[in-house]
């Protein structure tokens, strides 16, 4: 465990040195090695096309890889339509999972309406081109990779030493349960106190954001 | 690969092919319908040299568009700016993947709904994709460096965001009318209970004027206003580019012409139909002609009412959407669920 958790600080430290010396004039190409090579990894598994855990790979491949680029890209637009794209696989993700109804709602609400706002705040704050990684950071930037590499660690550590049971057992597989019905059936029954709690915060909220944006006009 | 993966995979991809087509080829008319029918409503003449009445005029303009030089100017932000006609005009075209346009056909021993997707969320899907259709304008006016693009988009998705409110209350009532997310079931439903218009016109209504509003047609064409922000989010574009964005306009009114049609028209529904016993597949091409026709009608009140309405001031736009449409889809959804209690449904 230890031995493992000291490579991941170890790997991450390499990466942090080159992600360090590449961008942020190279973080395109950055970004599409890292591309090309999960690519690779995902051919070299030689999984079925029709499989599940095919699509669960190129998936989880699309999410990293926003997620790396939203932090490597130095245009802050960039990240945003990066971010959406984050958001997007990971709906893909529920889709696999048979969430139908999680996949659609994460669309609507996140990708759709929450990053348009985001796209609203960078667009007004007209944010330049960032310096790059050398212009921000300061200590917390030790302590991220620090943390980063312990995670890393943790993450080899979690994969060596996963059990033999598959990803999911077709015996007690539900084919209903990501769908409206039932999901409306467990908020309003099994779920309901915390269900009715967090709509009447939404409204608290709402009212609040009213009452703190119109103060001045009264 | 495995047999039943193949066929599916087949079936589908020919289904695809031939909607994808079928759509192209209406957004190409739609084009010269636009220009014939705004000649008629202005006592013009209109189009008519390319062709007989002018029919190959589409063919011509397209070619024009490809052959135009397609400038790139020096000020805008590349990528984004090369991506966003792309993201206007996706979103568009996937939404209609699930839209059902007839019952099921039996071709070559097997039963073919004719539709491409029949999935659990269809309603979901399309609110999904409509909502994805601000960031291509969004984006065209920031990524063109310029105050009038920018101030087009900004329009544009505040114009979007407000008026898919009141769209999206409006379904809620044939949602519960109906008790599922599915088109199909929706028009089944509609088939056994007479159609949606006929009993939740407000709502029909709410939802045909927010259609006007999602597609940035007259009288809600702020985005593009000519006399205020020269041609808003698309002043910087050119050649293909630039019909990208048209391309992408006639196809969300398609789309959107398709779904008032499926959630308030019967979908394919024909009156009577049943009561004539045509054999199976030539009642389905009956019920697919009649779906055509009536989003063709819809399709002509979408160009009758852009020569007809002048354009909306801003605040005009803003007080519709939020003290007029969404006010009164709340007060439907109400109504309807008296209803729906009462036991109309």
């Amino acid at each position: 465990m230890v031995v493992r958790l000291l490579l991941g600080l170890i790997f991450v430290l390499v990466a942090f040195a080159v992600v360090r010396a590449l961008a942020p004039a190279r973080a395109a190409l950055a970004g599409i090695v890292l591309g090309a090579g999960a690519v690779v990894l995902v051919a070299l598994n030689r999984q079925a096309i029709t499989s599940v855990e095919f699509w669960a790979g190129l998936c989880g491949f699309a999410a990293i890889l926003s997620a790396l680029l939203i932090v490597i890209h130095p245009n802050p637009m960039v990240s945003v339509l990066f971010l959406i794209v984050n958001l997007f696989s990971v709906a893909l993700f529920y889709l696999i999972l048979n969430a139908q109804f999680l996949a659609a709602i994460q669309v609507i609400v996140y990708a759709g309406a929450i990053m348009v706002l985001f796209l609203f705040v960078v667009m007004l704050l007209n944010l330049k081109a960032e310096e790059g990684l050398r212009g921000g950071g300061g200590p917390q930037r030790y302590g991220a990779v620090v943390l980063g590499g312990l995670f890393a660690g943790l993450m080899f550590h979690a994969l060596r030493n996963r059990g033999p049971r598959p990803y999911f057992e077709p015996g007690s597989f539900d084919s209903g349960f990501g769908t409206a019905r039932e999901l409306g059936r467990l908020l309003f029954t099994r779920y309901l106190f915390a269900f009715e709690a967090a709509s009447l915060l939404l409204i608290a909220a709402m009212i609040g954001a009213v009452i703190l944006a119109k103060r001045r006009i009264r | 690969m495995d047999p039943t993966v193949t066929r599916v995979l087949a079936e589908a991809s020919v289904k695809i092919a031939l909607f994808f087509g079928v759509v192209l080829t209406v957004i190409a008319y739609m084009t010269w319908v636009e220009r014939r029918v705004s000649a008629w409503i202005q006592d013009r003449r209109g189009p008519n040299r390319v062709g007989p009445f002018g029919l190959l005029q589409p063919l011509a303009d397209g070619i024009k568009f490809l052959f135009k030089e397609a400038i790139t100017p020096p000020h805008v932000y590349r990528p984004v700016y090369l991506l966003a006609p792309a993201l206007i005009f996706i979103p568009a075209l996937v939404t209609f993947s699930v839209v059902p346009i007839g019952p099921t056909m039996s071709l070559f021993g097997r039963r073919i709904p004719l539709l491409i997707a029949d999935v659990d969320n269809g309603i979901l899907i399309i609110l999904a994709f409509a909502s994805m259709g601000v960031y291509g304008v969004a984006l065209a006016g920031w990524s063109s460096n310029n105050k009038y693009s920018l101030m087009g988009g900004l329009r544009s998705s505040a114009q979007l965001i407000s008026y898919e409110l009141a769209m999206g209350i409006a379904i809620v009532g044939v949602l519960m009318a109906t008790g599922s997310l599915r088109l199909t079931d929706i028009v089944t439903h509609q088939i056994t209970n007479g159609w949606n218009a006929l009993w939740q016109l407000p709502g029909f209504l709410i939802f045909v004027t927010a259609a006007f509003a999602e597609t940035n047609r007259l009288p809600f064409d702020l985005p593009e206003a000519e006399t205020e922000l020269v041609a808003g989010y698309h002043t910087e574009y050119s050649g293909m580019r630039f019909s990208m964005f048209y391309m992408a306009e006639y196809a969300n009114m398609i789309t959107a012409s398709a779904l008032a049609t499926t959630l308030y028209l019967g979908g394919y529904h024909v009156p009577g139909l049943a009561a004539l016993g045509l054999p199976e597949n030539a009642a389905a091409i009956v019920q697919v002609l009649a779906f055509c026709l009536k989003v063709a009608m819809f399709l002509f009140v979408f160009v009758w009412v852009r020569w007809t309405l002048p354009r909306f001031r801003y605040d005009q736009l803003m007080n519709l959407g939020w003290k007029g449409l969404l006010p009164i889809a709340l007060a439907h959804v109400l109504w309807v669920s008296f209803l729906v209690l009462g036991g109309r449904a």
